[in-house]
């Protein structure tokens, strides 16, 4: 029953010793860079330079593609095919097929976006691969994030998978009873409606009993709050954080000046 | 010293008409293990929750008469002050796992961060819990891939590495099978024993018989019985008011009406019936 939580890989890399702070800025510029970018070939750069050393200093070079082949590739070939069939303008007309045509403009539009995709993809691929969220979030509130505010994100990813095998225990229950999940749509979402009740009530309920149970343990404290793990933070962090703002502020220039 | 001095205490719940406890006095001295048992809607879990604070810090409603827990009285404390000195626990483990930790450590961690220990100390205070409540073989597990009874035991902990002076447990086997009642009654026990007061609700009459100093019976919000374990639940007045009896109790009081119970005194656990039996 035990299911993964997150896409987390434990691992000892130069990735997994940053800041998450620093994880998120920098995956934050490696998607705005190339919007703001004027230049063509900005994300095709960044994926051969930038993406592909990143997965090796993060030694998670299989998950990411798996993840790439699972997620990014059929999504940026989604875009690639929609732009490039339905961008419209363009005069050099290299394949037509009833009112679709593919331009020799439209195609070059579709590549740049798709790849675009593919590095926004990839880049919070990365984050999610190198930064356990318990640290991430740890990292928010000791900077300001509210602690509810991270509790809800953080308990919302562990309780979904444990309200999904409720569900399911709810479901056998009542097919065990003859209830109908396997006719038409409109007669199974009749049948299934009885079922959504108690799923639903029930966590209500336990939220009381949960609210208690971290308020007995000072969650709500005014004390400062300390951290078990140690979270890194180095001059290193502080110097690539400053960097990849100016490059962003660089970027914007650039695309408002040319 | 009395650790536990509650006055005249009657409260009731937000939007409801009838109190849940009516003039309730108690005082529990330090060290005591006391055991509260009822019926349903007894108010056993209100009892709880005003010696943890939680009434009417956080359920609200309206609360008369003194309310003194460790030296501090609850018109005059804060929820914050409250949870450093009482500790409490119930029954659902599942619920008291606070979802936003991914190992049984940081599970248990997550108290002392709350309320800011350092470090270190906090490495340390949890190490020496999980060993008393003997789960440190579970330390990088997910609280959420345990059994009940480890749950429990993980959510006692993170309790106890609070160090609460009084630790207060509302029904904290009634979900386990027998093998989790063993382990989580062995956690208590030895709490107890090293000196920690206890206030807990329980059914099990067999254990309390075994552990409880003191034993209170409350219905309808009021205490109706209040002594010795021994004297508590064997008690005709128990069977009268619809509180759960040992089956070992029951069958001696027939056995009595018959004229085969030769003891003065009814049993509450299988040696004492075996003992009375083969008088």
């Amino acid at each position: 029953m035990h299911e993964r939580l997150s896409y987390y890989v434990k691992r000892d890399s130069v990735l997994h010793h940053l800041n998450p702070l620093t994880k998120i800025i920098l995956a934050l510029s490696i998607v705005l860079i190339p919007i703001f970018s004027p230049w063509y070939w900005t994300s095709h750069i960044l994926l051969l330079l930038v993406i592909v050393p990143l997965c090796f200093a993060g030694r998670v070079t299989r998950e990411y593609f798996t993840s790439a082949i699972r997620l990014i590739i059929p999504a940026a070939g989604f875009i690639f095919l929609m732009q490039a069939f339905f961008q419209p303008g363009g005069e050099n007309v290299i394949f037509k097929f009833w009112l679709l045509d593919i331009t020799q403009e439209s195609l070059s539009f579709a590549f740049r976006i798709s790849t675009r995709i593919t590095v926004m993809i990839s880049a919070f691929t990365l984050f999610l691969l190198t930064t356990h969220p318990n640290e991430l979030m740890t990292d928010l509130t000791r900077r300001g994030l509210p602690a509810q505010f991270a509790y809800v994100i953080i308990s919302t990813l562990q309780i979904l998978p444990q309200m999904q095998a409720k569900a399911q225990t709810i479901i056998a229950a009542q097919q065990s009873r003859g209830l109908d999940t396997e006719s038409t749509f409109l007669k199974r979402a009749g049948s299934v409606l009885p079922l959504v009740g108690p799923l639903v009530f029930g966590s209500l309920v336990e939220v009381e009993e949960r609210a208690i149970a971290i308020e007995a343990r000072g969650f709500t404290s005014k004390k400062v709050k300390t951290s078990l793990h140690e979270i890194p933070d180095r001059s290193v962090d502080k110097l690539i954080r400053g960097g990849l703002v100016i490059l962003i502020i660089i970027s914007i220039v650039l695309n408002i000046w040319l | 010293m009395a650790l536990i001095n509650l006055r005249n205490v009657t409260y009731k719940y937000p939007l409801t008409k009838t109190p849940a406890l009516q003039n309730i006095n108690l005082q529990v001295n330090e060290g005591e293990f006391v055991a509260v048992i009822g019926p349903n809607g007894a108010g056993k879990s209100t009892l709880c929750y005003t010696l943890a604070g939680f009434v009417p810090h956080f359920f609200k409603g309206e609360i008369s008469g003194s309310v003194e827990v460790a030296g501090m009285e609850s018109s005059k404390s804060t929820l914050d002050e409250w949870i450093l000195n009482v500790g409490l626990a119930f029954q659902n483990p599942f619920n008291q796992i606070s979802g936003a930790k991914y190992t049984v450590f940081e599970e248990i961690a997550f108290g002392l961060e709350n309320t800011g220990v350092p470090r270190e100390e906090m490495k340390s205070r949890v190490e020496e819990a999980m060993k008393l409540t003997d789960i440190s073989n579970l330390a990088d597990r997910s609280p959420y891939s345990l059994s009940g009874g480890q749950q429990q035991r993980v959510a006692l902990t993170s309790i106890l590495v609070m160090q609460p002076k009084l630790l207060v447990l509302d029904e904290p086997t009634s979900q386990m099978d027998p093998i989790g009642t063993r382990e989580v009654f062995g956690v208590i026990h030895k709490m107890a024993k090293s000196g920690m007061t206890v206030v807990m609700v329980e059914h099990k009459m067999e254990w309390i018989a075994q552990f409880a100093d003191r034993v209170i019976a409350l219905k309808d919000g009021q205490i109706l019985l209040e002594g010795k374990p021994s004297e508590v639940l064997t008690s005709d007045l128990l069977a009268e008011n619809g509180f759960g009896v040992s089956r070992y109790t029951s069958t001696a009081r027939e056995a009595k009406k018959q004229g085969l119970w030769k003891k003065e005194t009814l049993p509450v656990t299988l040696d004492e019936a075996v003992d009375g039996f083969t008088l």
